[in-house]
């Protein structure tokens, strides 16, 4: 078995020799294109297709199929945040009396890949929620399917797919290149780090806590573009007044995510050789690999593949460090004879002697051991310490009086949401208006960049579902529109104290507009302060008509607070905060994790005719025509 | 579904828009059929329930008191008296008329043999009929039950209603006969109005004018109906003009005059703003949208309007309401009937609001 995929290093055959024949796949290749594309092997004089590479870099002309990769990946991660998740294509359908569906419909539409397919292929996503929660994530089936990918292409997603990578590699390449006085050393206490974090992570994971979404590769990137490119995409594409604003939880992650791409100035790749615990798990794939690079014994010692190896994966005898190889086979292009092959790793063919130059390696010794020790120690530390903090600073999900947010709809149970949210940010990106923002430190260290609705910036929107759909771990369920639309996500209170009808002030009917306009319907009209003549006749026009919410209608999707804190507290100042407010808590929402809110109304409805008395139905035939007008 | 205009000056709008309905079932000639007719039309629609009565459950609150006695004890209290509930809770909210109606006839069935309340129940059902399902058949059908027709004069307000309802119905000869037995009322001139009968109605309205500004106020409506927008300013200016108290206004008058307030802003608006007679220049003007005013600044040139552009806004959700607005304005050249972007109405309606208000602010 061969798995070659770089391009041969082009040698000028000796005399007397034939020139290698190329493979099967170039010399089809060579049977469409024009021959100057390519080179010609018995001069060694190299064609437009090398003479391009070249121009574009030495790791271009050896490894042209992984940039290629690396490309792609990247580009199709970028469309998937910045063109599927942007809501603002959709347009309603003009005069339809079905509810409507156009944002859900635009998402459906848009996504010839799903939204979030770059997350759940991080298998670092699903295991640690799956683990923090005790449940199976539908993600693990993708985190499954790559790493058994990977055993073939070992550390292949660091290698190929990886947009973080990618986007490192080119901060690497514009930026961390032009400063060299923050270089380390080859070897160092820091080459274990990402196996630490992972094992940091996991315990986190393991006592209930999920922090893995602070340090996993797709999350990291994924909210990095969220809370620096996106505000500017928002402000740019439909006015500045749209950004939503920031709290502290916004600057961590966008230090966190400068923090990540800085570490190339240490070292190129620096956050994926060493810290990344994303790659760490595929490192630890690795053990199983079926595939690997070898060097034959016409290796002469060049250390050319040893210099350009972005992994740090070549011993000083030029053989593998097997975790650490992403089998980009950027070595195998530039190794002048040919010597490096990609087989399966049983493969013994014409192999190097090992330990030809030395590469001082010995077994652990007494340092080796205590730096693995500390290691080990300080990982269970942290993730111990984490959870800690946690516990003392966090949620408080027993205190009936702490802060409760209003979660997007289908959002699992709190205590289970706080452990399945990945924090990956993929919910705020698609949500259409931002009525989505991730929580500050509201909920400790539990919450943070959680989402939560705002309804004072903007209402959840009927026709919309996008937040279940592009939730990679299940914390928010993708739910079908009809399920989202009788979802609860909390209860409409109307504060009668300030209410202005309500409080005798004036006239407003905003947010009984507004949830007719939805059709919700489950604001109506009450008189208030109606004045009695001497006759005891109501007098017209008299008092105000003020909102009451119906309980059993209302979903909580905050278009009336939305509204409400639109016009009359920010536009026309009349009040301080708005008058309806969305609260969530025991009996206002449904947290379900598994089943249907419909069936749950259905079930509510039968219970509340059960116990209210029967009204008295007329029995004489309809009760329309009494008996002395017919 | 429309999204229910917010300000008061859309409300002024589609109050006009309502007032200037035309009788919604046009008989071949002009005054209507005979009066056989019209009996049998009422008759036949009258005895059979509407197509929605089966399907509406009866729904009223347990503790609503189905005696329904003359007079209410006690409090205010819309949950127990059956004539406080309608006023509260039934007539502001349309997703409860139908089964206020069917209230109603529940009541009249468990009432029937006493005729005080029956006849108090069927003025109430004919009143709810013609007020809020505009069934302007049942309704002229339980008026004549409750004998409106035997005595116009006793009944003075409703026979204008039922009068009225002969209009609707495409009787309007027999609506007139039946006007010309109803002694003057604000009603009646109101009516006259609707009938096209605008200087009859004037000289109605203000025979005997009020302090709280009803009459001045139907004056202008029945002038405004008619296209005579001039007069009718004239007369809303009247209602404004009425001094307010400074402790405890009257609530009528108050409401009145915010009435005929919107009404003087919405002539000015729109029956006012034809670019044709405003000069070369850029206006701008604002309106209430969606999350606070929009303001547009429209370009008119040579009587034309060249450009509509939103100046200014804090809209979140818009769609293609600040492009194809202004763009539908642009090419009608005017700023009534203009469709609104779906699910941007109130973007779009305050973008045709303040484009109106710019251009008639502009013609001062």
């Amino acid at each position: 078995m061969r798995l070659d995929l770089f391009l041969p290093f082009l040698r000028k055959p000796k005399k007397g020799t034939e020139p290698r024949r190329p493979g099967t796949l170039a010399r089809a290749a060579r049977s469409i294109f024009p021959a100057t594309w390519f080179a010609d092997l018995s001069t060694g004089k190299p064609g437009l297709i090398r003479r391009t590479l070249k121009r574009m870099g030495p790791t271009w002309l050896s490894a042209p199929v992984r940039r290629v990769i690396q490309s792609v990946c990247l580009i199709g991660f970028l469309i998937l945040f910045f063109v599927v998740c942007w809501p603002y294509s959709a347009r309603p359908v003009p005069e339809t009396e079905a509810w409507p569906s156009h944002y859900a419909d635009n998402l459906a539409q848009k996504e010839w890949l799903p939204a979030e397919s770059f997350l759940v292929i991080d298998p670092l996503v699903s295991l640690s929620t799956a683990i923090a929660a005790h449940s199976w994530v539908w993600s693990l089936s993708c985190a499954a399917a790559i790493l058994f990918a990977c055993v073939f292409i070992p550390r292949g997603f660091c290698g190929y797919l990886c947009p973080l990578g990618t986007l490192i590699d080119l901060f690497d390449w514009s930026i961390g290149a032009r400063f060299t006085r923050f270089r380390v050393k080859d070897e160092g206490w820091w080459v274990h780090i990402k196996y630490y974090t992972l094992l940091a992570t996991m315990i986190a994971a393991f006592c209930g806590v999920l922090i893995s979404g602070f340090v996993a590769a797709i999350p990291v990137i994924t909210r990095g573009l969220l809370f620096t490119l996106s505000p500017l995409q928002t402000g740019f594409a439909r006015g500045w007044h749209l950004v939503p604003p920031m709290n502290a939880g916004h600057f961590v992650s966008i230090g966190l995510f400068f923090a990540v791409l800085a570490l190339g100035f240490l070292k190129p790749r620096f956050w994926c050789r060493y810290v990344c615990p994303s790659g760490a798990v595929f490192s630890l794939g690795n053990l199983f690999r079926v595939s690997e690079r070898k060097v034959e014994d016409t290796c002469i010692n060049c250390n050319k593949c040893v210099e350009i190896c972005p992994f740090d994966a070549i011993k000083p005898d030029f053989t593998t460090r097997t975790t650490d190889c992403t089998l980009c086979q950027t070595c195998g292009g530039v190794c002048p004879t040919q010597a490096i092959k990609f087989v399966d790793r049983w493969d013994g063919v014409q192999l190097k002697v090992l330990n030809d130059p030395p590469t001082h390696e010995t077994a652990i010794g007494r340092r080796g051991f205590l730096a693995t020790g500390v290691g080990l120690a300080s990982g269970v530390a942290a993730g111990l310490g984490i959870t800690g903090v946690t516990r003392v600073w966090g949620a408080n999900l027993d205190d009936p009086d702490a802060w409760r947010p209003v979660r997007p709809p289908g959002s699992v149970p709190e205590r289970e949401f706080l452990q399945m949210c990945i924090r990956c940010g993929e919910c705020f990106k698609a949500c259409p208006n931002d009525v989505l923002h991730p929580i500050g430190f509201q909920q400790g260290l539990d919450g943070i960049w959680t989402p939560h609705v705002v309804a004072d910036w903007a209402g959840c929107e009927s026709s919309c579902n996008a937040c279940g759909q592009v939730c990679p771990t299940g914390a928010i369920r993708g739910l079908p529109l009809a399920e989202k639309k009788v979802c609860r996500i909390g209860l409409a209170e109307v504060n009668l104290q300030t209410c202005l009808p309500h409080a005798g002030r004036e006239a407003c009917q905003l947010c009984v507009d507004e949830c007719h306009h939805a059709g919700y319907h489950a604001i109506e009209f009450t008189r208030v302060g109606t004045e009695v003549d001497t006759d005891g006749q109501p007098i017209e026009d008299s008092g105000f008509l003020a909102p009451v919410v119906l309980a059993d209608k209302c979903v909580g999707c905050g278009l009336c607070q939305t509204r409400c804190y639109g016009i009359n507290v920010a536009d026309k100042k009349l009040l301080s905060s708005s008058a309806i407010v969305i609260r969530a808590g025991e009996g206002k929402e449904d947290r379900l994790m598994s089943g249907s809110y419909q069936a749950l109304r259905d079930e509510e409805a039968r219970q509340r005719q059960a116990r209210e008395p029967q009204l008295e139905m007329p029995n004489d035939d309809d009760g329309y025509l009494p008996d002395f007008l017919k | 579904m429309t999204r229910i205009a917010c300000c008061v000056l859309l409300l002024a709008v589609s109050f006009a828009d309502v007032a200037s309905a035309q009788p919604a079932a046009k008989s071949s000639s002009k005054g209507g059929g005979t009066r056989a007719e019209l009996d049998a039309l009422i008759n036949r629609l009258g005895k059979t329930p509407p197509d929605w009565f089966k399907g509406t459950p009866l729904n009223y609150p347990p503790t609503l008191d189905l005696t329904w006695p003359a007079q209410a004890t006690g409090n205010w209290n819309n949950q127990k008296n059956v004539g406080q509930y309608l006023w509260d809770v039934v007539n502001p909210n349309p997703g409860r008329w139908k089964e206020g109606v069917k209230l109603m006839h529940h009541l009249l069935t468990l009432q029937k043999d006493d005729p005080e309340k029956r006849e108090r129940i069927m003025l109430t059902l004919a009143r709810m009929y013609h007020n809020l399902l505009e069934d302007y058949g049942r309704s002229a059908f339980w008026f004549r039950a409750a004998g409106v027709e035997k005595d116009p004069v006793e009944y003075a307000q409703s026979a204008v209603v039922l009068a009225e309802c002969y209009w609707r119905l495409g009787f309007e000869d027999e609506a007139r006969k039946l006007l010309q037995k109803i002694p003057s009322n604000l009603a009646h001139a109101k009516l006259l109005g609707d009938l096209g009968e605008t200087d009859k109605a004037i000289q109605m309205a203000m025979e005997d004018p009020d302090s709280q500004g009803y009459s001045s106020l139907t004056a202008g409506d029945a002038c405004r109906q008619a296209g005579r927008y001039d007069e009718a300013l004239k007369y809303y200016q009247q209602v404004l003009a009425i001094p307010v108290p400074a402790t405890n206004p009257p609530g009528r008058l108050v409401k009145n005059r915010s009435r005929a307030d919107a009404n003087v802003i919405a002539i000015q608006s729109f029956e006012l703003s034809d670019p044709q007679k405003v000069p070369d220049g850029t206006y701008k003007s604002s309106s209430q949208g969606y999350e606070g005013p929009v303001e547009v600044a429209v370009t008119v040139k040579r009587g034309k309007i060249e450009s509509v552009t939103i100046s200014q806004h804090r809209e979140k959700q818009f769609y293609s309401a600040m492009t194809d607005t202004p763009r539908k304005i642009v090419s009608k050249q005017s700023v009534k009937g203009i469709d609104t972007t779906r699910n941007a109405t109130i973007t779009s309606e305050a973008i045709v609001n303040a484009t109106a208000r710019a251009l008639a602010a502009a013609q001062k």
